[in-house]
Parts: structure tokens; sequence; C-alpha cells
């Protein structure tokens, strides 16, 4: 193919736009990596130095290690359900053919679609009536927080590993099944690895969206029981210094090393 | 081709997938009973989770409020009332709108050079690197990039540092908790969703439709309206709806951005819900929120349906 010629001043304006525009996209990242290494403690720039004690210090403060803490928990725990619930409906509704499979579908992918402050208001208001019909709290506890967190992944772990399996040849399993394996097997032994990348890009996928949510959880935290994000806009409503870009900075650490490794594995613009 | 955009994430949930290479099959069919137990506990989960709240909150919404306690069970659309006839939460409603009609229009006039780069680039590892960059951001979480402005945005941040260091203007400009302000952060979260989707399509139209066009005669830029326009139009409405969609509902970066004094819908149905404890007016603004979010979404679909045809 050869190359579309374009007279070079508007091939410039658009490779300018075009680097403008990703430029504007990783200029807060940027900003945030730079502030946390400052020395002064009020964000001046220049600054005077650099220094890492801002990460100490972001260490040493409660409420982030315990912010980090419960993110990390409620990741965990909303990442095995959402792949438990997931992974076994993603089967079904990628190889079968019945009445109501779009319904299904659509009920599985909802909560991608209702925005987050409305479907927070509404869990949380359902758990207070739980609460006051059967006497046991919902709202604040940590059970709570992790069914809601399940429902923000679920539809991550479906779509990844729907994806995976719809592009997957089955003559293997044909295989497999009429040399006499049982179908258990079959699924441990063949299917299993081959959709393995959907289910490890499902997990991570899980584990972020769960890890970064802010506007489902605002309304289901307690006192004593906050995630990190939840944490880091409280603080910054009140200041803005390098503790809390620290704090930033290794929230990005542990989200970035995720999806990095879990590109190996899943191109991650097949997510999308 | 557009499956493999945001699709799924915009609404309408497809099983096919455009990345596949392999043939179609055939699909077993019926759901068989073993098959059902394995799609029914996550559906209950989100029906029993999601669906079922937010029905209770519709009805909810119709409920009276009683200051110091909860709430009565009434049938009545005062609540409705109230917020259209209040023109401080008319104004509130007003101003989500534009900052997330301007934020969506930004992100089409940036998304539409960075996507075309992109899908042309020939360069893999250059192409994978900015999809990276691309990608990693959107999932960050918006306190984390809301900070990021709140540094560069600042009257003692950086544009103003840069801008006073070149002499530009002598006492720092306030930037941050404006209009301004939260736009530029809106776009900068909602550029990434812009940029893939607008990028898949451009993926699956081939550069002989330029060639042809600029060889014969057209100038890029018509060709650009003529030719590419009404071809990308699925992938720019499902971008521009997402994009609005998730500005409709923004809550860090007007919180955080905007300050105490730029209001916008979803920091206000958190107040009426958890401060006000006025669970009523709360779901109603919800629904309101979601009612004019939809409405929109389809007239721009119907407008650009009437134009270029089904998208």
């Amino acid at each position: 193919m050869t190359a579309i010629r374009i007279a070079a001043p508007r091939r410039l304006a658009l490779v300018a736009g075009a680097y403008f525009a990703y430029a504007v996209v990783l200029a807060p990242l940027l900003a945030i990596l730079w502030v946390s290494f400052f020395e002064n403690k009020i964000i001046g720039f220049p600054p005077s130095g650099y220094t890492l004690h801002w990460f100490a210090n972001a260490l040493a403060f409660d409420r982030f290690e315990r912010g980090f803490v419960m993110s990390a928990q409620v990741g965990l725990a909303a990442t095995a359900f959402s792949l438990l619930l997931g992974v076994p409906a993603a089967l079904v509704l990628a190889r079968r053919e019945f009445f109501g499979r779009e319904a299904l579908h659509a009920v599985l992918m909802s909560p991608m679609v209702v925005p987050g402050i409305v479907g927070g208001a509404a869990i949380y208001m359902f758990f207070i009536e739980v609460e006051i019909a059967t006497d046991v709290p919902f709202a604040g506890t940590m059970f709570g927080l992790i069914l809601a967190h399940t429902l923000i992944a679920l539809p991550w772990t479906v779509r990844l590993v729907t994806s995976t399996l719809v592009g997957m040849d089955r003559q293997l399993e044909e295989a497999a099944m009429s040399l006499g394996a049982p179908p258990l097997r079959t699924f441990w032994r063949i299917t299993l690895p081959m959709i393995r990348p959907g289910i490890v890009a499902g997990a991570v996928f899980s584990f972020v969206v769960s890890f970064v949510d802010l506007e489902k959880s605002l309304f289901l935290v307690g006192p004593g029981r906050t995630t990190l994000p939840i944490e880091m806009v409280n603080y910054l409503e009140w200041n803005i210094d390098p503790t809390i870009a620290a704090v930033a900075t290794m929230q990005t650490a542990v989200v970035a090393l995720a999806l990095l490794v879990s590109d190996r594995f899943f191109k991650l613009t097949r997510a999308f | 081709m557009v499956e493999q955009g945001v699709q799924g994430l915009a609404g309408s949930a497809r099983l096919s997938d455009g990345h596949s290479r392999a043939p179609a099959r055939p699909r077993l069919r019926g759901p068989g009973s073993e098959s059902l137990a394995l799609v029914v506990p996550g559906t209950i989960v989100v029906i029993v989770g999601l669906i079922l709240p937010l029905a209770l909150m519709a009805r909810y919404s119709l409920n009276r409020w009683v200051p110091g306690e909860l709430m009565q069970a009434a049938f009545t659309w005062e609540n409705y009332a109230r917020f259209f006839s209040d023109a401080f939460y008319v104004g509130v409603l007003w101003r989500t709108l534009g900052i997330s009609l301007a934020s969506t229009g930004v992100c089409l006039l940036l998304g539409l050079p960075a996507a075309y780069y992109l899908s042309r680039l020939r360069n893999h590892h250059l192409k994978t690197a900015i999809i990276l960059a691309l990608v990693i951001p959107l999932l960050m979480g918006n306190a984390v990039r809301a900070a990021g402005w709140m540094v560069l945005l600042a009257d003692r941040g950086l544009f103003n540092s840069i801008m006073m260091f070149l002499g530009v203007y002598a006492d720092p400009v306030r930037i941050l908790y404006t209009g301004s302000a939260v736009a530029i952060g809106l776009v900068a979260v909602l550029l990434p969703f812009m940029i893939i989707c607008l990028q898949s399509v451009f993926d699956g139209i081939s550069e002989a439709y330029e060639e042809a066009a600029l060889s014969l005669g057209a100038r890029p830029l018509t060709m650009f309206r003529r030719v590419l326009l009404p071809m990308i139009m699925p992938g720019i409405f499902s971008g521009s709806a997402l994009c609005f969609v998730l500005a409709m509902n923004a809550y860090a970066t007007p919180v955080l951005i905007g300050g105490p004094s730029f209001q916008m819908m979803a920091p206000k149905i958190y107040e009426q819900a958890i401060k006000v404890f006025n669970w009523p007016f709360a779901a109603s603004m919800a629904f309101v929120l979601m009612a004019v979010t939809l409405a929109l979404t389809i007239l721009a679909s119907v407008a650009l349906q009437r134009r270029y045809g089904k998208l």
C-alpha cells in the first residue's frame, strides 16, 4: 500500500493535534508523579529539591494504610466472586443458543451501564431497608461493600471471558470428547487452558475497577472502614501536598503493574 | 467493526467479537438444565443487588419526605415538581448539561486527529506504547487524575508558574475551582474512551477509500468530510454518547476540581441521600439525571440516523 501524500503542513498539524491529545491524557499522571518527589511541602514550581521522604510519610499515615488494606481486601474478594459467577455464565452465554440469552446477557452487563452514583444510591437505600427489616446491618459493612464491588467487576469478567470463548475453536474439545474424555475433564484439560487469557484479563480488570471505584463505594463505606480512593478524595478536598501525590503514585504503581502483567496474557486494547 | 469499540460500555451489549478470526460455528441449541445452573447465580446477584434496588428507588422517588423520619409512603410527583420549580436545582442541571456537552465536543475535536493518527500508524511498537498510555490512565481512578489537575492548575501550580516565569502575566490567574478547570479535567478523563472508540472504527476503513478520493482531486478536508466522516459516524456516535453519559454522572472531577461553589448533579445526589437524608428527593434527582441523559442520547442517535443512515 502506498502512503497517502498529504501536504507537509497538514500532516504536521495532524501529528501535533494527535500528540496534544495524548499529552492532555497523560499530563495529570506525570504531574502527580513529579510532585511526589518534591522537597518543599507546599507545592511550588520549580521545586527546591527532590526527596523520597513523602513516600515514607504516606506509609506512616494510618488512614491511607487502612484504606489501602481495605481496598485490596475488597478488590480481591470481589475478583474471586466475579470469577466464580462470571466465568460459568460466560461459558453458557457464548456457546448456547436459547430463548432469553440476550436478556440474560443484558442483565449481567447492566452494572456497567447504570451510572455509579445512581447505582450506589439505590444499593445504599436497599441495604438500609434490609437492615431495618431484618436487623442485619449491610450498609457500612465489609459484606455490603464486597457485594457492590462484585457487581462492578462482574460485567468485565463476563465480557472478557466471552470474547475469548467466541474466538475459540471448538474442534479440540470435540476431539477430546470423541476420544472418551468426560465433560468435566475436557473442561479442565482443554477448555480452561484455552480461555486462560480471558480469565486472567477478567481477574485483573475486576480487581482494578474495584480498587479504583469511587462512586458506588461512597455510599457504602462506614466509619473507620474506608477505601483508598475515598480517603484520597477526602484528603484532597482540604489540601494538596506531596504526601497525597506519593499516595497517588503508589496507587498508580499498583494498578499499572497489574495491567502490565495482564498485557502479557491478553492485549489490553481488546478489553474495550 | 464497531462492536470492538466501547459499545458494551456505552450500552448495547453484544456477544459477537470483532477480533475473532475463527470462523463462526453454530451454537448449541437449548439451554440445558446444567448450563442454566451456571448462568443463573450471576444473574440473580445482579437482579437482587442492582435491579431490585433501582426499582425500589424509583418507588421512593414518589414518596413524601418528612424531616426527622425517613419518609412517608405516598404517591406524589412533588419531588420532581420541587426539582423543576427550584431555580437552584434547574441551574445545577443546566450546568451539568453544559459542561457535559462542552467536554464531549472537545473530546471529539481532540479525539478525531488522535484516533486517525493512531489508526494509520505503521510503527507497531509506537502504536502499542500510545495505546497503553491511553488505557492505563483510564484505569487509574478519577481521584488520582483530579489530583494531577489540581497540581497543574492551582494558583501556584505548574501552569501559572510557567506563565509568570515567561512574564505572560504578573499575578497567578484563577483556573482551579472554575468551570473551565472542570471541563479540562473531564476532557482528560474521557478522551481515552473517545480515542479508543474512534480508532477501532478507523481501523476498519481501508486507506484505499482515502487514496481514491485524494487521487481524484479531493482536498484532504473535503475527503474527510465527504468520505471518512459518513463511514465513522457510528464510532462518533458511540464515543460521544459514552463521553456524554460519563460526564453527566461525574463525581470526583466536579468535587475536587470544581470546588464547593461549582455544583453538578452527581455530588448533589450524594449530598441529598447521605447528608440531608432526603431519600425521595435524592431518588428523583437520580432519575431526572438518568432520564435527561438517556433522552439526549436517543435524540442525537435519531438526528444522526436521519442524516447519515443507520448507525
